[in-house]
């Protein structure tokens, strides 16, 4: 935590986040898509761009079973993703 | 020129000082000029007389005029330098209104302090482009307080990302107990500066999350490092972003003061 007693000028100011918080998984419905991801990270070394077609995924997921509220994929970051079809076009896409 | 002149001298000091006036008037009808070259001889010729009163009307008013002339000039030098004095007091007031949105201006440019940073917003997410040759990795932490029971740790350790990519990290929590506890948390970035370039999109952050007993829950963290990260020079150096977040036990009846910037729904 930053301290009270740091005083230059450049403290640490959280911001909330802009879409609020993520509503708790209570009954795990996600948590397929979470271990997936969780996976794909452990295989490519905890590289985030070879495995946003899962976070994608794992967002979708969120949104369709009212964890999380919709919307489109663009303003999620994931106007690349969106218009391609699954895991190995995509890779080529992304390159 | 000076002869008619020692002649009207003459003619009049046999008559004394009761033709003062009349020699007064007499020498007020004459052109200046004449009468400067009229008054010398006046007085040369009251010199050698002996006449004790002298037309001292040109005196008399040189020095009347140089005492007005002094006033005059002590007062404008007094004017002027009351005007200065006014202007500075006005300058000083026109200021310091103004300094308020210097200010603001001067902390966007130098991004001193991280609240006056332009804000980013939802569009940009949409439009921005990924940095791929700048790898940042963001390590993870989690703390809880002392009194809390909860199991809370990172399930990742790090990630590694580009700025202007919208990544996922995953965290774990768990409660131990019996009861239903309540717990909020809070997060921090460091270097501090970064922090400033961390844009969270979803947390789990500031809002009371509710766990029931013995129950365990994902947490997920929706971020990404904006793009102009790269562009800093400040930044050039950091590639290492720790993000660390801190649960507390969120007690019932304890209200929250209100965040600034976060509207509760």
């Amino acid at each position: 935590m930053s301290t009270a007693m740091n005083f230059s000028s450049k403290a640490f100011k959280p911001r909330a986040p802009d879409k609020g918080s993520f509503p708790l998984d209570h009954f795990g419905e996600c948590k397929g898509f979470k271990d997936t991801f969780m996976k794909c990270l452990r295989d490519n070394s905890f590289d985030n761009s070879l495995c946003r077609l899962q976070s994608k995924d794992y967002l979708q997921c969120r949104m369709d079973n009212q964890l999380m509220a919709k919307e489109p994929l663009e303003k999620l970051g994931f106007a690349d993703l969106k218009e391609t079809s699954p895991s190995p076009e995509d890779k080529d896409a992304k390159e | 020129m000076l002869l008619p002149c020692v002649l009207r001298e003459f003619s009049r000091c046999s008559t004394l000082s009761m033709h003062c006036s009349r020699v007064l008037r007499l020498q007020q009808k004459l052109q200046p000029s004449e009468r400067g070259l009229h008054t010398q001889a006046q007085e040369f010729i009251a010199r050698r007389i002996g006449l004790r009163w002298k037309p001292q009307t040109r005196g008399i008013k040189n020095r009347s005029n140089k005492r007005g002339s002094q006033e005059d000039e002590w007062k404008s030098k007094n004017k002027t330098v009351l005007t200065y004095i006014a202007a500075a007091g006005v300058g000083m007031i026109g200021i310091s209104y103004a300094s308020v949105p210097l200010y603001r201006l001067y902390c966007q440019a130098s991004g001193l302090g991280g609240t006056a940073v332009a804000g980013h917003d939802a569009d940009q997410v949409a439009t921005m482009k990924p940095v791929k040759d700048r790898i940042i990795k963001i390590t993870f932490n989690a703390d809880t307080h002392a009194s809390m029971q909860w199991n809370f740790r990172p399930q990742q350790s790090e990630i590694y990302v580009v700025p202007g990519e919208t990544a996922l990290a995953f965290y774990r929590a768990r409660n131990p107990t019996d009861k239903p506890v309540i717990g909020i948390s809070t997060y921090n970035v460091v270097p501090f500066d970064a922090g400033q370039y961390f844009n969270k999109i979803q947390c789990f952050c500031f809002e009371e999350q509710r766990l029931n007993p013995k129950e365990e829950v994902d947490m997920p963290v929706f971020f990404y490092i904006d793009p102009e990260f790269d562009e800093d020079p400040r930044m050039a150096r950091v590639d290492t972003i720790v993000l660390s977040y801190t649960f507390f036990e969120a007690k019932e009846g304890q209200p929250l003061p209100p965040l600034p910037g976060y509207s509760y729904k």
